[in-house]
Parts: structure tokens; sequence; C-alpha cells
């Protein structure tokens, strides 16, 4: 049996007390643990930002590449070694903005792992900039009189792109994050997550997403693409649904 | 005469390049070395595209300005290269074709394609009718003609028979004439590629198993025959992602995984590998990476030559990083020096650039794929597969270790690291400790002096203590040496350098050689005269008599020649 002190790192983070990337950290250690997967057999796979660092912090293989390039990286692992459990970590900045591109086709080519974007809507690492997923109006350093842009959805673009396996959850909900986890890691193709996360130092609290999240209820059908893409948009008017969203 | 040649001109997708291919073959079965180069416009159909052979008794690598025997598809090639057959030469001409101004000195031969084309009943075959006609007015047997598409052609019988039959009706349309004139070698084991087929021979015999790269001239053909080759060998895996940047992060994934990693692309696509080649001198991972230069900037003349990229190659990338730069000189080096890179790249965990062009990358030549690199590629450089004498206390692999270059793969028990773009310890934990920076970075710049000590010395070739020494780099090469051996058999005391190993440099030889010339003649495919910088930087040896071109075209060897002679 796995043991969740394996992937103890005896590493201390460095992430502001209170920061969600704690919260994702144990999930994605409760998830290999609880797959029983040991660990020298997984490798998580980052880019650059505050989320980007995670690897460092679990004992396990890591791979901590460039911003926005987890995605090739991971998929490149995978297709040498298809034995490995592969999850690959993006942020809103660097996976929807500067490696946006993998993300589509990633979605479309479909190589067998998982992953999982810690949208803060914010770049945090840089301090506090908005991001494609800030809610158009932020006002930001870079965006001092609010942003004029349409904010990203990630769900409908990668149902638009060909995932099949798309959830979204609420870092508030642990237990949540984990069984959602564990299911796109098990998931045989591109499993996507995305984790919807409060910044407490540059973006929005816990407060301001409390009454947006849901979890879909259990007669919400994930197998059908059409009902998928209106659940997709539903965040474009201020509900955030949570769940498996689409899985083929 | 130490070469003669046969230029075949036509409309793009007229099978120039199978005419070519024929001919290139027939004399390489008779024992003759084959230069082939070919010249056409960005543009896939209809552009005017032509292919010239110089047939040899001796390897060559480049063009001269005449052509002995031109066998011309379409009035272009008429109007375009008659000026450069020489006098005694020969014009084989499709007969629908009207000649207007015939040079007296060549002999004009008609061949009636239109009622061959009739009698027969195809379309598409007047290539394979002139390579028949040609053969025989170079007293070559049919015999030899057919055995050659046999090989060539042996998965399309049914084309085979159409073709056989066409090139049989040129053949009998024609007078038989005298050969070339010059002596063949013994029919040996030579092998005809071009730079992109050596490179892929190469890849693939030094146990490439995973390639990844987006399409762009000059180097997709690398792309094609892995793609084709990954059919069939179980152990290749060759994906087309989304962008360079994908290609080069996904090779270096694979890498890191346990695969022998390849990426291939031209000037463009390089400017956005750019910042993932420090990422691979960073986390010290084996990566080659073929760059194929055009002439740029931006998109350039995509499809002509140039050599303009080494400037950019040596410094592409932020910070201080170690990495290798490799220029063939030739086709035959296109090979051997693939396999060092792979050698090279997994021994010491770097990237290797292997820097060509489309002239290199394009131009055929009869090769040897004897083994020159003494390498056994059946086993792994520096990886291990039990780590438990490496352990740290903290239960993690000592990955980057400043006495080694061990490292795990993933999967295996207590080879547990990070593999860290971050400054890191000795186990990739991220670090901004300054005392571990220092030590980091010795580590990785280290490797490039025990690699210069591990490469061949440039060497000077022709007389010592000549009056002029020619310096060159890369597919200029070859022209540079027939002109040296010219002007040797014409009593002047010339000799040459070839620059291959660019990073690392060879800095105390060359200043050697350099510090002891009497003049010193640059000539390089580009403007500023990159290699020039490189050797002043090095060794602080100031090259300022240059012969530079940057048009897009290649040196011709008589080209050169007479440049050369105006600086004596
Ligand atoms: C090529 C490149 N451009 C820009 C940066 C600077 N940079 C570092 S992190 C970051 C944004 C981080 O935001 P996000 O991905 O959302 O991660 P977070 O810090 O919010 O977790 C940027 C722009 C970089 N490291 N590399
Ligand atoms: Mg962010």
């Amino acid at each position: 049996m796995v043991t969740l002190e394996e992937y103890n790192s005896t590493e201390k983070p460095t992430w502001c007390p209170g920061c969600a990337d704690y919260t994702i950290l144990t999930t994605i250690k409760k998830t290999l643990t609880e797959l029983n997967i040991e660990s020298h057999n997984a490798v998580l796979v980052s880019g650059v930002g505050c989320f980007a660092k995670l690897p460092y912090w679990i004992k396990t293989n890591g791979f901590v590449g460039l911003h926005g390039r987890s995605l090739p990286v991971a998929q490149g692992i995978k297709l040498a070694n298809e034995d490995l459990t592969v999850i690959a970590f993006g942020g809103d900045g660097d996976g929807y903005s500067e490696g946006g591109n993998h993300f589509i086709h990633a979605c479309r080519r479909n190589v067998n792992i998982t992953y999982v974007v810690h949208n803060n809507g914010v770049f945090g690492l840089t301090t506090g900039q908005y991001s494609s997923t800030s809610t158009m109006g932020t006002k930001s350093k870079s965006s001092p009189r609010g942003s004029i842009e349409v904010s990203f959805n990630p769900i409908a673009v990668a149902l638009a792109s060909g995932a099949t396996f798309i959830a979204r959850v609420y870092v508030g909900n642990p237990s949540h994050c984990v069984d959602i986890m564990k299911k796109a890691v098990q998931h045989n193709g591109f499993a996507f997550v995305d984790i919807i996360q409060p910044c407490i130092t540059f973006g929005k609290n816990h407060e301001y997403y409390k009454d947006k999240i849901y979890i879909v209820d259990e007669k919400y059908d994930w197998s059908d693409k059409s009902t998928a893409f209106l659940k997709a948009l539903e965040s474009d008017t201020g509900k955030i649904p949570c769940g498996i969203i689409y899985k083929k | 005469m130490d070469s003669f040649v046969i230029r075949v001109g036509g409309e793009a997708g007229w099978g120039i390049a199978t005419a070519a291919n024929l001919i290139a073959h027939i004399f390489i079965k008779l024992g003759y070395h084959v230069f082939s180069s070919k010249e056409y416009a960005s543009q896939i159909k209809g552009g005017h595209n032509y292919h010239t052979l110089r047939i040899s008794s001796k390897p060559l690598g480049a063009d001269v300005d005449k052509v002995d025997m031109l066998l011309a598809l379409d009035s272009v090639t008429v109007e375009k290269h008659t000026s450069y057959v020489v006098d005694g030469g020969m014009i084989l001409y499709n007969d629908s074709i009207e000649i207007k101004d015939t040079k007296s000195t060549v002999t004009y031969v008609p061949l009636p394609i239109t009622t061959i084309q009739q009698t027969l009943n195809e379309k598409n075959i007047a290539n394979t009718v002139f390579v028949g006609a040609a053969i025989k007015s170079l007293n070559i047997e049919y015999d030899v003609l057919k055995s050659v598409m046999a090989d060539i052609f042996n998965h399309k019988l049914q084309l085979l028979d159409i073709l056989a039959n066409a090139a049989h009706t040129g053949y009998d349309s024609m007078e038989k004439g005298v050969g070339i004139g010059l002596s063949a070698g013994e029919k040996s084991s030579l092998e005809f590629y071009n730079g992109n087929g050596a490179i892929t021979k190469g890849a693939l015999d030094a146990g490439i198993t995973f390639h990844a790269q987006y399409p762009m001239t000059p180097v997709s053909a690398i792309l094609h025959d892995l793609a084709k080759e990954s059919i069939n060998n179980k152990d290749l895996t060759v994906i087309q992602p989304e962008d360079e940047i994908a290609a080069i992060n996904m090779a270096l994934g694979a890498s890191y995984a346990g695969s022998r990693a390849m990426t291939a692309t031209s000037g463009g696509g390089f400017s956005l590998m750019v910042e993932s080649v420090g990422l691979a001198s960073m986390a010290e991972l084996p990566l080659v990476i073929i760059e194929g230069q055009r002439p740029g900037p931006a998109t350039g003349l995509p499809t002509k030559t140039e050599q303009g990229d080494l400037s950019f190659v040596l410094s592409a990338g932020q910070g201080d990083f170690p990495h290798v730069v490799i220029a063939p000189g030739n086709v035959q080096e296109c090979y051997t020096e693939t396999k060092r890179a792979f050698y090279l790249a997994e021994k010491y965990q770097l990237p290797v650039i292997v820097l060509v062009d489309t002239l290199l990358a394009e131009s055929f030549s009869t090769i040897k794929l004897s083994n020159t690199l003494n390498i056994d590629f059946s086993q792994r450089f520096n990886i291990i597969d039990n780590a438990n004498q490496y352990q740290m206390k903290n239960g993690l692999f000592m990955r980057y270790s400043e006495d080694n270059f061990l490292r795990t793969l993933p999967g295996t028990k207590n080879g547990i690291y990070t593999c860290a773009g971050d400054e890191h310890t000795n186990v990739g934990s991220i670090t901004e400790d300054p005392t571990i920076r220092n030590g980091m970075m010795r580590h990785r710049m280290g490797k490039l002096k025990k690699i210069e000590e591990e490469l061949p010395v440039p060497e000077l070739y022709g007389s010592i203590n000549a009056d002029m020494t020619l310096v060159c780099w890369g597919s200029t090469t070859s022209a540079v040496m027939e002109v040296v051996n010219r002007l040797g058999t014409e009593g002047k005391s010339v000799n040459m350098v070839h620059m291959k190993y660019m990073c690392p440099f060879h800095t105390s030889s060359v200043h050697d050689i350099l510090s002891k010339s009497n003049k010193i003649l640059l000539i390089e495919n580009n403007y500023t005269g990159q290699l020039g910088k490189l050797i002043m930087e090095k060794t602080g040896i100031h090259v300022n008599d240059t012969i530079l071109k940057y048009d897009g075209q290649p040196f011709t060897v008589d080209e050169l020649y007479n440049l050369i002679i105006q600086k004596w």
C-alpha cells in the first residue's frame, strides 16, 4: 500500500500562508496515494507561476520547465513511457495565455495524461496583473481602468477542441477536488481539470466565489456534448458549475 | 576535364527529379561519384525547375558553371541554360519546342516526345524518354538503365512497365554516342544521400526513438522520412505538433523519460525554440536539434540557401549556457556528425545543434556509410537504473552532481529528483543560494572543456606555409576544397581550414594555424562574415579579407575560383 508519507517532501513550500495551492498540493498527494500509485512511477510537470512550484514540494518525479510549456513536455514524457502516470499543471496565465495553443492541441491529441490548471484569475507570481480568466472590468496594476477583454472560457474551449474528460472543481471543497482528480487520473485519455482558486494576495477571495460555485446535480448528463456546452457557457453568466462537465 | 555535367530542366510536376535520380543511379552503378543539386522556386506546380548532376571519378560537393549535356523538357530550359553549354556539348530537346538562336558549337538533338506519347498512348513519360536517349548518346547500355529503374520502382510494377517502355523508346530513337570520358571507380558500396537523408540515416544509426518536428523548408524531408520509418519501427515515435515550441518541449519531455530525441527546423522555427534550448542546458537534458538555414530575416528566401544563422545559434539563449554547435561540411559529415551529436547529447546531457543549410540539406552526394565514428549506440551513456548509491538524506537522487553526469529515468526506484528549469540543488530543488549557484554554473559550463577535448581538431588542407589560407565552414567547404585543388595543380601555393565545431571552439588550434598564415581569406555564404566574427572573438585574429555572398545562391567552383584569383 502506498502511503501519504511516501509523497512527503522535506522541503517547505514558499507560497503565501493560506494560499489555495497548499490545498491542491494535498489533493495531488491524496489522489496518487488513494490510487495506489508508487511515487517513482508518477511524474508531475509544470511551467512557471506560483502554482508551478508544486512539483518541488512533493516527493515524486518532477519536471519544472518553462512558462506555458508543461503540456508538450508532459505529452513527450507519456509518449516515451506509457507506464508513467503523468500530471501536467498550468496556471491561468501559464496555461491559457502563454501556452494556449498547446492547450487546444493537447485536447485534440488525447494523449493519456491529466492536465490541472490552477485558475486564480490573476498573474500571481508577477504580482497581480489581470489574466485571461479575470472577469471583464477587473482593475489591476496592468489594467488600471479595468480590463476590456472577455473572460476566457476554458471549459468551452476544451469541449470545442475535442477533450475527452473535462471537469471543474473549487478548491474550497477539498474532498470534491480529490474525488474528481482521481477520476481524471483514471480516465484513459486527455483529462482536463480546471481548479477555481482564490488568490488571497492579489485576486478574489472565498467570499467572492461562495455564491457562484455549485456542483452539478446527479441527473446532469455529462456524456452529452450539447448539454455540456450549455453548462460550459453558464460561467459566462455568473454561476460556476463544478464537477464532471463532459466525459466521453 | 574532372567532371561531366548533365542538367535536366522543365516545369515543376514533370518528373524532373525522377529523371535526375535515374541518371544519378545509372552512373553510381557504373562506379562514378555523383553530386546532384536542385534549384526551384517556392511554387508547387508550374515553376521552372532544374537539377544538375556532376559526374566524376572522385567525390564532389559543389556545382560548376558549365553544362556538358542539357536535357530540355521545355523552352524555358533552352532559354535559360544554353549559355552554360560548353563547346562540343549537346542539347536534347522536346521537338515541339522552337529553337530560335542556335549555338553553332553545340549539337542539338530533337526528341519526338509528342509522337512517342501518342504511339505509346501515355502522358507524363517525357522524363524517362529523355533519360533513355541521354544514356544512349553517352554510350551506356540500356540494361543498366533497366536495372536501375527496377530498383527504384520496385513497388510500382505497373508504372515500371510504362516508364521502362518509354525509356526504351527514347533509347532507340537515339544514335549511339561516345562515353563521358572519365574513368569510373570500382563498383563500390557508394550510397546516394542528400543532407536531410544523411541526417535521418545518422539519427537512425544512433538509435533515435523520438522525433518531433513542425514542417519547414529545407528540412521537412527529415520529418517525412522518419514518419515513414516509424510505420515499421516500433521503437520510434514521430510526431508533428502544433508549433516549434511544442516540438522542442515534447522532445525534451521524451528525452527526460529516456528517449533518444531530436527535432529539426529552420531559422524561423528555431527562433521560437530558443527559450527551450536554454531549458535543455539548465535541466541537463540530451537533445539533438537540426537547424537547416535558409536566407532570412523573416520568411526571407524560403527555398534558397544561406549560412546566415551561425551567430544566432551560437548565442541562442539568455544567460551563459552550454550547448554544442556542429556544422557539417558535406553530406558525408551530415551522417557522421548527426551520430556524434546523439552521442555528445546523451553523454553530456545538453542540447547539440547540427547546423546545415538548404544547399547541404537538399543536394545529393555519393557517400560511404562506413563507420567513421566508433560508438556503440546499443548502450546508454550515463543512465543508471540503480540509484541506491546516490541517495541524499532526504531520500532523493543526487541528479545534479558536480562530479559526474549520471541520471535516472522516471520510473526508477530511489531515482526521484526534480528536473528543473530554475536554478537548483543537487536533487533539483529550487534554490537561490549563491554558493550552490556558483557550483552549478561551473558544473554546467565545465562540460564544454570536456567536449572540446573529445572533438577532432581542425586541420590545414593543402600546402604548408602557403601564400594564402582560405577559411570556410559548412556547405561552402566542398567548393573551396575544389578551388584549392585546382589552384594547387596550377602551381599556386594555397591551403584551407574548414571549421566544423563552432561551440566548443578549438581556440588554440585555430589560433596556431591562422597566426602562421601569410594571408587569410574568409569565404562565407552570408553578409557579415559570421565565422570571421567568431574567429575574432575567440582568437583575436581579425580576418579582413572576405568573399561573401548572400543572394540566395551557393558559390559555384568557377565563380569562387575567379573571385579568389582576384584577391591574389
Ligand atoms: C516566457 C515568460 N514570460 C513571462 C514570464 C513571467 N511570468 C512568470 S509567472 C507569470 C504569470 C503567472 O501567472 P499564472 O500562470 O496564472 O500563475 P500564478 O502565479 O497565478 O499561479 C509570468 C507572466 C516568464 N517566466 N516566462
Ligand atoms: Mg494565476
